[in-house]
């Protein structure tokens, strides 16, 4: 059979500033949390600042190496009727969706993304597992021209 | 009122209640409903508190007959031209109209109060993909059957355009598959369960401290038997004797459970075919009046276990947009059949019967590996063990050998066919489970690695089924070119 597999495009290079933003509040999160332990727990045993220590170090580490990988694995494409995205690193996974299959599509464009000029494409499917697909970091135009090119097939099913 | 429509409009129909004796399921439903009330007397009467404790009830007892009585006099509906109006609420209002080509069919339920009663519950079924996450859309809690029966035979001649086929005829016809007496009574014997004691156990810890009595604390027992020492030195001289006479306990007791479970939901198991789908009646003390509609049918499945697929029985079920009652995902279609029986059930859904070798492809043994590198960090409390306390170590390791075990025996059945337009997913050795999912009913598919499967060159294939469980249909531990290419064999068709 010949491949029906679309080609695989990267997302817009502005999707890492959004990862490096995110990971930055979640770092800044687990210092946080890591700090009031610190204090209450440790510093009176004498270990005050070793924890604050190792969470920064980690975040900082997350923050500098996560984005670009998370970045470097995910690609999506559009064929003639599927949709694919695939994204991960030490858990990858692969997604299909036939066209025909979706339900409805959303483009969704949270305070990053307007920040960093990206957009989500969300596809709800009828299954219950995976029912919601996103393909994120895309450039706003394009999320919109893909969300023309899907909403074409909807419906189209005979189901 | 604050309706939008007018009384009068013959189109929207004349504004019908529910019926009146619907207070007397309705308050002890919104009685049963408090259960943090119950805590609340629990607590009054323990900490000897009588007086308010009676307050209490009798302010509650009230609060709920207020209750019942402003919802049964702010609930109408309409059955107009084309559409179902309800309107509910005490407070806050919802004006609710369901057209009639969204509602799939009408399902009427009757529990025992209500067979007295000559009422039912009548549940219209709209099988949106947003079942279950509202499932009060469009539930009249209370009308005569008579009426219900009347609003169904609406409800599927709009649908149909065309007038409904008289009931009689339907009777006539042999059912599609139907339970009898010595049927039901075989399938509960497979319904073995000691739940029971599970139950007894949950009870005895929540209640158990205001009671004295905890059968999980060692004082308990000692206490126990020391007040019954003759007992126990019969015991101690008829080892043998009570260990038999305990377990002969235990196995009657299961079988009743799983008999009385069984009789309780499947007497009368009918199945029939109508013009839309499968019609199914079933249970003893609470009566169920199922229609699935046809084209809802997403993927079926055959599930057994050990023991009764050594006698050729399994259950048939039907994964479908619309929800079984109790919230169970999938409708079962026959709890106990053989295999011709599910055969012909299958036919009467217009699926081809399932063929008797339909060339199974076995998974990767990965499925075991991967399984045994996963739970292979447990060696090392296995090691810490054996040298603080070998007796332990050694019924841990059989612990992991047996899991290992099971696996090994469920990785033997792990297999999945290509079946035409079909695929076809046999999955388990305790629960055994034959998947049989039409290729257009895929909704979506993940191909997963991880680091650990990666090694192994394998991957999981996840498939997005409507109405499946939140994990998704997988088929494990298959090569990943395979499972790419599988994919795409299944997805490329033309839908």
């Amino acid at each position: 059979m010949p491949s029906d597999e679309p080609n695989l495009l990267p997302v817009a290079p502005g999707y890492k500033n959004v990862l490096r933003v995110r990971m930055a509040i979640a770092g800044l999160v687990l210092t946080g949390t890591a700090f009031i332990v610190d204090r209450v727990l440790l510093a009176p045993e004498g270990y005050g600042g070793l924890l604050v220590g190792t969470s920064l170090v980690l975040a900082i580490a997350l923050i500098i190496v996560a984005p670009q990988r998370i970045y470097r694995r995910l690609r999506y494409g559009v064929g003639s009727h599927l949709l694919q995205v695939v994204r991960g690193w030490l858990f990858h996974t692969d997604t299909v969706v036939p066209l025909v299959r979706v339900q409805h599509l959303d483009v969704v464009r949270g305070p990053f993304d307007k920040m960093f000029g990206t957009a989500s494409l969300v596809v709800h499917t009828a299954g219950t597992h995976n029912s919601v697909v996103t393909v994120p970091g895309l450039a706003p135009g394009r999320a919109a021209e893909m969300r023309d090119i899907i909403r074409e097939h909807v419906g189209t099913d005979a189901a | 009122m604050s309706a939008p429509t007018l009384p009068d409009d013959s189109a929207v129909g004349p504004p019908e209640r529910l019926h009146p004796l619907f207070l007397v399921k309705g308050i002890g439903g919104s009685i049963r409903g408090l259960a943090g009330l119950y805590a609340f007397l629990g607590y009054l009467v323990i900490s000897g508190q009588w007086s308010f404790a009676i307050l209490a009830a009798i302010a509650s007892l009230l609060f709920g007959i207020v209750g019942g009585i402003l919802y049964w006099r702010r609930f109408e509906y309409r059955v107009g031209q084309s559409e179902i109006r309800i309107d509910s609420g005490i407070l806050s209002r919802r004006h609710r109209s369901i057209p009639f080509e969204r509602i799939q069919d009408a399902d009427i339920t009757q529990g025992p109060l209500d067979r007295l009663l000559g009422i039912a519950q009548v549940k219209l079924e709209t099988g949106g993909g947003s079942a279950g996450k509202n499932a009060e859309e469009g539930v009249l809690q209370a009308i005569t059957l008579q009426r219900a029966h009347e609003l169904r035979k609406l409800i599927r001649a709009r649908r149909a355009g065309t007038p409904s086929v008289d009931r009689q005829v339907q009777e006539d016809r042999l059912p599609v598959y139907a339970m009898d007496l010595r049927r039901l009574l075989i399938a509960g014997a497979f319904n073995f369960s000691l739940a029971i004691f599970a139950g007894l156990i949950g009870i005895t810890q929540t209640f158990g401290d205001a009671l004295g009595f905890d059968p999980l604390s060692e004082r308990f027992w000692r206490k126990l038997l020391a007040a019954s020492a003759p007992l126990q030195d019969f015991a101690l001289a008829h080892r043998g004797v009570v260990a038999i006479a305990g377990s002969t306990l235990l196995v009657v007791i299961g079988a009743a459970t799983g008999v009385i479970r069984t009789v309780l939901l499947d007497f009368g198991f009918r199945l029939d075919r109508t013009e839309t789908g499968l019609r199914r009646r079933r249970g003893l003390l609470t009566r169920t009046d199922v229609t699935l509609p046809l084209k809802r049918a997403q993927a079926a499945l055959v599930t057994t276990g050990p023991f009764r697929d050594a006698f050729g029985w399994s259950e048939l079920s039907l994964k479908s947009l619309a929800s079984d009652e109790g919230g169970r995902r999938a409708h079962v279609l026959a709890p106990l059949a053989k295999h011709e029986e599910i055969n012909h059930i299958l036919s009467e859904l217009g699926w081809r019967p399932l063929p008797d070798t339909p060339g199974w492809r076995q998974v990767s043994k990965s499925y075991v590996g991967a399984f045994a590198l996963a739970i292979s960090p447990l060696l090392l409390p296995l090691a810490v063990q054996a040298l603080v306390y070998p007796p332990a170590a050694i019924g841990f390791a059989f612990g992991l050998a047996g899991a290992v075990g099971l696996r090994w025996l469920a990785w033997k059945r792990t297999a999945y066919a290509l079946d035409g337009d079909r695929l076809l997913v046999r999955t388990g050795w305790w629960r055994r489970r034959l998947l049989v999912l039409p290729f257009a009913r895929i909704q979506s598919a993940d191909v997963t690695e991880n680091f650990v499967s990666r090694r192994f060159g394998t991957a999981n294939l996840k498939l997005g089924v409507a109405g499946g469980t939140m994990a998704g249909e997988i088929i494990p531990a298959i090569p990943s070119a395979t499972a790419r290419q599988l994919r795409e064999q299944m997805l490329s068709l033309p839908a």
